[in-house]
């Protein structure tokens, strides 16, 4: 045999041998003995809790460091956390003071204190980083710690809201000795939550250790958690299958989880979501030849729109429909109204009595943008099903149009698009902040959409904090939001992940609050 | 008849003379079109949460305002002192990008490169030796159809086989979660690093994960490399030096190993130098179905959140990577065939 063949036949023999020790390795990727593996394609931003204003940012924020205010688990009202309790002390809801727990530590020992609280406001706004949430902060006048136990905060207006504000991952508390006062902590990260951020490789992993100095009731259940990043949710997905990870979520398809309900030691577990998905009209650009016009053709698309075929034959019912702008599951959500005035089914005669009444020829011409490169791979499906139902109903003739997100974002709230899609997903689990958001006269929306009773039970709701006071404030903003519906609810997320036999805890803290509690999750062998 | 000619060191010096205006040339057409390109980290951020008022606020503070002959102006300044600044989306160093996600793609990117040339060489030597046989047919074949297939298509048929069904290699990242967080990382290279640290453990999980992309990438590579090697081998087997080699008796594999596959190496030399510069860049499809933390897929992700400051940045760094690899290359043709360097 020619020296070339021999060469050749060894090395066909080096590749059939790494491939056999390969396949007889162990595999220890799964993790073990008290670590669990999460893996994700959201990417965070910042640890600093002063540079975070993102969900996968809040996820190790929320685990490394404590907030005044928390949202237990199915919680919908905040609670004490790092303080021992915290009430508004004045009746018009401008005063608002907290008195702190005895005994705080931070994982470096050092003792937490009202002085570290106010530093860790101040810092915030002082900073106010382009990717941080220091605007949630803009009616916050002052604050104050008079001891080591105390912080008064002071507003400029009355805010019920305060109690929520205080209890976002991006206020937590730093230590005033550890982070800078002008800028971002880059590493070495301190808090006094239940995990330390061991490490942190962007793009890579972060890895929560159990904090040996937490002093709460609620120590975490898994010594270790590993957040994997991965690029693409097919990849995620089969590292799932493969047990490379113990849990995916966020995010994955809704054709994914299809799969994984039949894959072998997978679990798909699914509790209450408060994102939502809705549709925007600018009352400037869209059509009619006038406001009753113009009301008329968006209640008609209102009356027209099949939300539970969305929600069934676009996501596999990994979505509800939605019929109010603030979710199911959130206090004082009352979607009886939009349902009254529309039906939870399609209504196409209605829809053309509403037309007819004021006018409107038909069918009218619509053009309807939505963006493939944000909101999802299944948008597109989404839109097209929406374009269906509007179309075959002979009342409308809609044109698709569609961007890529960097382009999307500044043209939908500039005056260029008609009627557009939109999401959301609340900075804290209030009704105020999905409301307050879209029918404000100074809403990022930009519709041009300013209704003074709108705009007075807005003010309303957010001066007291009393819940009757609330609810009958919220109930008239549904009610004048379904009447004028500048904005279509059309459906509100479940949380949804898939999840390795054994590992439990994930549907327990799938809650309004939207905050991924990896203490919380346990892991049998 | 020409002058007496250019020595080395002249062709040398003018061919890295010559590299500086290119990527500057490179580098303001990059920052032209991320100026030119709708948004910006901020609103691709938080676009459809905050006020335009806002925005407008949080994008003066973080100087997207200024004008861009004074934004190029201390683009370049922050480029000669290597200042490459932070992403404006994670708060990276530019630096800490171009170590720890170009090692990765580099260490990926070599792997790839060994089997391109193994598999390349090897078989468009054996398609050229035994021409016209079942031998050069299939080889041939191998290399138009592995040249074909998309590579992130091969990744996922790699995957779906090797790790789905066989159950045999990992699918995914460059090292399970657990190794990888333990790992001592050194030079950012993990296989060195393992070895330094003499973890064979770590090393094997490490090769494992490495196998199936470098294979992908590498074997795609390739298909270029039979061809060429297999044309530039009867090229020069028809020479009249391979003649008088065959009438003085030198024995077949002789001529061809010793005679004349060196010199139908030249060209190959220039082509497969140039490749390794273009696996980096199209190591990003790769890198994003393996999911491969390299600069390819870091790059894709700061594209999409308009971070133009660590697009500049890796953009910056191919530019000069591919630029001294083009000259290295020229360096090693003029070294060994002196009829380049001479007018």
């Amino acid at each position: 045999m020619s020296r070339i063949g021999k060469l050749a036949i060894i090395g066909v023999a080096a590749v059939a041998a790494a491939f056999g020790l390969a396949a007889c390795g162990d595999d220890d990727s799964g993790g073990g003995g008290g670590t669990i593996i999460r893996g994700t394609t959201d990417q965070p931003i910042s640890y600093d809790p002063a540079g975070a204003y993102d969900l996968p940012s809040y996820d190790g924020i929320y685990a490394a460091y404590q907030n005044l205010m928390q949202f237990p688990p199915g919680a919908t009202k905040p609670e004490p956390e790092a303080a021992e309790s915290c009430d508004f002390t004045d009746n018009s809801n401008t005063t608002f003071e907290c008195t702190m727990r005895d005994g705080l530590k931070f994982s470096d020992g050092s003792p937490l204190t009202a002085e570290d609280v106010v530093f860790s406001f101040e810092r915030n706004v002082e900073i106010a980083d382009p990717n941080g949430a220091s605007s949630l902060l803009a009616n916050m006048q002052s604050l104050e710690a008079p001891d080591d136990k105390t912080v008064v905060f002071h507003f400029k207006e009355p805010d019920a809201t305060w109690p929520s504000v205080i209890a976002t991952a991006s206020f937590a508390i730093v230590p005033s000795d550890v982070y800078p006062k002008d800028k971002l902590q880059k590493d070495d990260f301190v808090g006094s939550g239940r995990y330390e951020i061991a490490e942190y490789e962007p793009g890579q992993q972060t890895v929560l250790q159990a904090n040996p100095e937490y002093t709460g009731e609620d120590p975490p259940q898994t010594d270790q958690i590993i957040n994997q990043y991965f690029d693409k949710g097919s990849a995620l997905k089969l590292a799932l299958e493969q047990g490379d990870v113990d849990i995916a979520y966020r995010s994955l398809s809704p054709t994914d989880f299809d799969d994984l309900e039949t894959a072998e030691g997978v679990n798909v577990v699914s509790g209450e979501g408060t994102e939502i998905r809705y549709m925007v009209f600018n009352l400037d650009l869209m059509p009619g030849d006038n406001d009753e016009q113009k009301l008329a053709i968006r209640q008609a698309v209102a009356q027209t729109i099949d939300r539970e075929s969305i929600a069934q034959n676009v996501y596999n019912g990994t979505v509800e429909p939605l019929y109010s702008m603030i979710p199911q599951g959130l206090d004082f959500a009352n979607d009886s109204y939009f349902k009254e005035m529309y039906g939870e089914s399609p209504d196409v005669d209605a829809a053309k009595q509403t037309l007819e009444g004021a006018g409107v020829k038909t069918p009218v011409p619509l053009e309807v943008w939505w963006t493939p490169t944000h909101y999802g791979t299944s948008s597109g499906d989404e839109y097209a099903e929406i374009k269906r139902q509007l179309d075959d109903s002979g009342l409308f003739d809609v044109t698709l149009k569609s961007t890529e997100w960097n382009q999307y974002s500044t043209a939908a709230f500039t005056d260029k698009y008609p009627v557009y899609q939109l999401g959301w997903f609340p900075d804290y689990p209030d009704a105020d902040d999905y409301v307050g958001n879209f029918y404000s006269k100074t809403s990022f929306l930009n519709i041009h959409y300013n209704d003074p009773e709108m705009q007075k039970q807005l003010a309303a709701e957010k001066a007291s904090d009393d819940d009757a006071t609330r609810q009958a404030a919220f109930d008239k903003v549904q009610e004048i939001g379904a009447e004028d519906v500048p904005t279509i609810p059309i459906w509100q997320a479940n949380q949804v992940a898939g999840v390795a036999d054994g590992v439990e805890g994930v549907e327990e803290t799938f809650d309004p609050s939207f905050i991924f509690r990896y203490w919380l999750l346990t892991k049998s062998d | 008849m020409s002058s007496h000619g250019t020595s080395l060191r002249t062709y040398i010096l003018t061919r890295i003379a010559l590299a500086v205006p290119t990527v500057l040339i490179l580098l303001t057409i990059v920052f032209l079109l991320m100026r030119v390109a709708p948004g910006d980290p901020i609103t691709s951020a938080l676009g459809a949460r905050l006020p335009a008022e806002e925005l407008e606020q949080r994008r003066e503070a973080a100087g997207y305002d200024k004008p861009i002959p004074q934004q190029y102006v201390e683009y370049l300044g922050n480029v000669v002192t290597l200042d490459m600044g932070e992403s404006l989306t994670d708060n990276r160093t530019v630096t800490s990008i171009i170590v720890d996600n170009g090692s990765a793609t580099l260490e990926l990117t070599i792997a790839a490169f060994i089997v391109a040339v193994v598999v390349g060489v090897g078989l468009g030597l054996l398609a050229g030796r035994f021409r016209d046989t079942p031998i050069d047919v299939g080889s041939r074949l191998f290399g138009i159809i592995i040249y074909a297939f998309p590579v992130f298509f091969l990744g996922f048929l790699a995957q779906l086989l090797f790790g789905s069904v066989l159950g045999w290699l990992p699918t995914s990242g460059r090292a399970s979660p657990l190794v990888e967080f333990e790992l001592n990382q050194i030079t950012h290279f993990y296989l060195i690093d393992t070895l330094i640290s003499g973890n064979w453990s770590q090393f094997w999980d490490v090769f494992t994960h490495l196998i199936l992309p470098a294979a992908t990438l590498g074997l795609v590579i390739s298909g270029v490399l039979i061809r060429l090697v297999r044309v530039n081998l009867l090229q020069t087997m028809r020479g009249d030096y391979v003649e008088a080699a065959r009438a003085r008796g030198v024995g077949e594999r002789r001529i061809v190993i010793h005679h004349a596959f060196r010199n139908a190496l030249v060209p190959v030399v220039t082509i497969a130098g140039l490749q390794f510069a273009i696996l980096l860049g199209g190591a990003v499809l790769t890198e994003q179905t393996f999911n491969w933390p390299g600069i390819g897929s870091e790059l894709i992700r700061y594209l999409d959140q308009r971070d133009y400051i660590a697009v500049q940045g890796i953009i910056t760094i191919f530019a000069v990577f591919v630029v001294l690899i083009s000259v290295l290359i020229d360096i090693v043709t003029a070294f060994i065939d002196p009829r380049v360097r001479y007018s």
